[in-house]
């Protein structure tokens, strides 16, 4: 047994908010980084590579220093690098924000498969509600992170109700 | 960084012929021509799934049949509706009529080999509001930014950008009487996203000013991808999604993708080349779009707002800030504490005006707003007209 330095709410909103908020996005840029390559759209690789940069400092960050809450989307990037500076993983999410033009395409995609592969590491198994194998397990894992949320009288990074108010 | 790097917006949409030569502010409201994209057809559609994914409409058409009510409409959107998408896109459906029962908050996945379907469903009279309720937030003088969406939930972009430039796969055209649905949507775009033009380049100068130069920088670029996709809707191209923005401008409008070229990459060593490169892209932006975007008159119109109930608490002679529902505690010492005081004292529904602030105030507000702890609020949005004179909506 081991106990958890943090209190109790900051560490479930933190790491929920890591996977739910964040790290759930991580599999979406990963799949436009990987489409982008094969059609060639070098354009649409720039894009998807910068966003996975700061998705994955932003997961760091948060399950790394137990930051919250998470600030407006077009200053997280830039709150995450601050607060990472000095971790191995910031200069690779740093590269990717900075925007990477003259790297050829399939060094892009291994820069961020690796990257991804890192922050996993820190911030556990991101749910990847995209593939059909994938998309059960995601639910099941929302649903035992919205029980603990509950359990601990925490907001949960997900909705409750998913049917539209008319 | 070399003088002359940054092109001038106006130079490359002269050269590309979008220009009109005279005629007072150059600027995309004198833009020739509107509409140089539109949707691709349901062929199109099934020759790029069958292609990708060897499915075929009819296919993706029974594995949703489950979900459709008697007289409801199948309409395709999205980046592979739009020739944007790759093999690895996938194909995005609404369903709606006038007798659909209920509506989905979430797209229901579905998936065909390898080939993935999200459909919303949603009620036509549920749609129509939507329409209806962007269209007088586009006639009236308030901000609109964020009000439907952000730029991490687009679902209200992409929605009224589908239906407004749908491809029918199945079923009667949805009709919405005299609602110019393409206007609106469209509009919708422009707006927003100029607006959020409009945030990027405060937020870049006054972080340059606190210090903030990754703040700064982000936000620079933002600023002009902002502006590009506003220049992208007022042309009638429908949006679907920030993610696509360099290769329409590649593909479509290699001018626009001239411009933005030298914004792709923020600069390495930003203590020397990060105030030049707020300074041109801001310049970019306020040509493109002939606004005024200078700190001074952009913090006039601008206020930080307390949204997260951020409060001062004094014990002895110590100063704290505190941010209760998060748990947040901040050591404040004096010089800080008297902009805290300021910064509470506001009135919750006016804020503190940026044109108030002292350097003190302005940059311990940054750093709280780059903490989620502060928001900005505008005390007026971007009028349609400002950006283009001849748009006409039916509000």
């Amino acid at each position: 047994m081991r106990a958890l330095e943090v209190d109790a709410r900051r560490y479930a909103w933190c790491r929920g908010s890591a996977l739910w908020i964040v790290g759930i996005a991580v599999p979406i840029y990963l799949e436009d980084v990987r489409g982008a390559v094969q059609a060639e759209q070098g354009a649409l690789l720039r894009w998807a590579a910068r966003m996975l940069g700061e998705a994955c400092a932003v997961a760091l960050n948060v399950a790394l220093n137990m930051d919250r809450p998470i600030p407006s989307p077009t200053v997280r990037g830039s709150w995450a690098l601050e607060r990472i500076q000095g971790h191995r993983l910031w200069q690779p999410c740093w590269e990717l924000i900075q925007g990477v033009d003259v790297v050829p395409p399939e060094v892009i995609a291994e820069r961020c498969e690796e990257l991804v592969e890192d922050v996993r590491i820190v911030v556990g198994e991101m749910p990847n509600p995209l593939l059909p194998e994938g998309q059960l397990p995601a639910l099941a894992l929302g649903r035992d992170w919205l029980k603990l949320m509950d359990a601990i009288g925490e907001e949960p990074p997900l909705p409750r109700d998913w049917i539209r108010p008319t | 960084m070399p003088p002359g790097r940054f092109p001038s917006a106006r130079a490359e949409l002269a050269e590309e012929g979008h220009l009109v030569a005279d005629g007072g502010c150059f600027g995309f409201p004198q833009l020739i021509g509107k509409a140089v994209a539109m949707p691709g057809s349901r062929r199109e559609i099934e020759l790029q799934i069958e292609r990708f994914h060897g499915v075929d409409l009819e296919q993706v058409l029974g594995e949703i049949e489950y979900l459709r009510d008697a007289g409801d409409t199948v309409i395709a959107g999205g980046s592979l509706a739009y020739g944007l998408g790759n093999s690895l896109s996938d194909l995005d459906l609404l369903i709606s009529g006038p007798t659909t029962v209920e509506s989905s908050r979430v797209p229901l996945d579905h998936f065909l080999g390898s080939l993935r379907v999200d459909v919303w469903k949603l009620s036509q009279e549920l749609i129509e509001s939507s329409f209806r309720q962007v269209e007088q937030a586009l006639a009236a003088e308030a901000e609109l930014l964020g009000r439907f969406g952000d730029s991490y939930y687009e679902d209200e972009f992409k929605l009224l950008q589908r239906v407004a430039f749908s491809v029918v796969l199945d079923g009667p055209e949805l009709e919405f009487g005299p609602l110019d649905c393409r206007t609106v949507a469209s509009g919708f775009v422009m707006r927003e996203y100029a607006e959020r033009m409009r945030a990027s380049a405060l937020v870049a100068q006054v972080a340059l000013r606190a210090g903030r130069s990754t703040a700064a920088v982000v936000n620079a670029r933002l600023a002009v991808e902002n502006a590009l996709n506003a220049g992208v809707a007022q042309r009638g191209i429908p949006f679907c999604g920030d993610k696509w923005l360099g290769e329409r401008l590649d593909a479509e409008l290699p001018g626009l993708a001239g411009i933005y070229e030298p914004f792709h990459r923020l600069p390495t060593d930003l203590a020397r080349d990060g105030s030049d490169f707020v300074e041109a892209a801001l310049d970019v932006c306020a040509e493109m779009w002939c606004v005024e975007l200078e700190l001074d008159a952009l913090a006039e119109l601008a206020c930080w707002h307390n949204a997260d109930d951020v409060r001062m608490a004094e014990v002895g002679t110590d100063h704290f800030l505190l941010a209760p529902r998060h748990g947040v505690i901040w050591e404040l010492d004096e010089c800080d504490a008297e902009a805290c005081r300021r910064l509470v004292t506001a009135e919750p529904d006016e804020g503190w005006r940026l044109a108030d602030c002292d350097p003190v105030g302005m940059a311990m507000c940054m750093q709280l707003y780059e903490h989620g702890l502060l928001s900005i609020k505008w005390m007026e949005g971007i009028p349609i007209a400002a950006l283009d004179a001849d748009w006409e909506t039916t509000a």
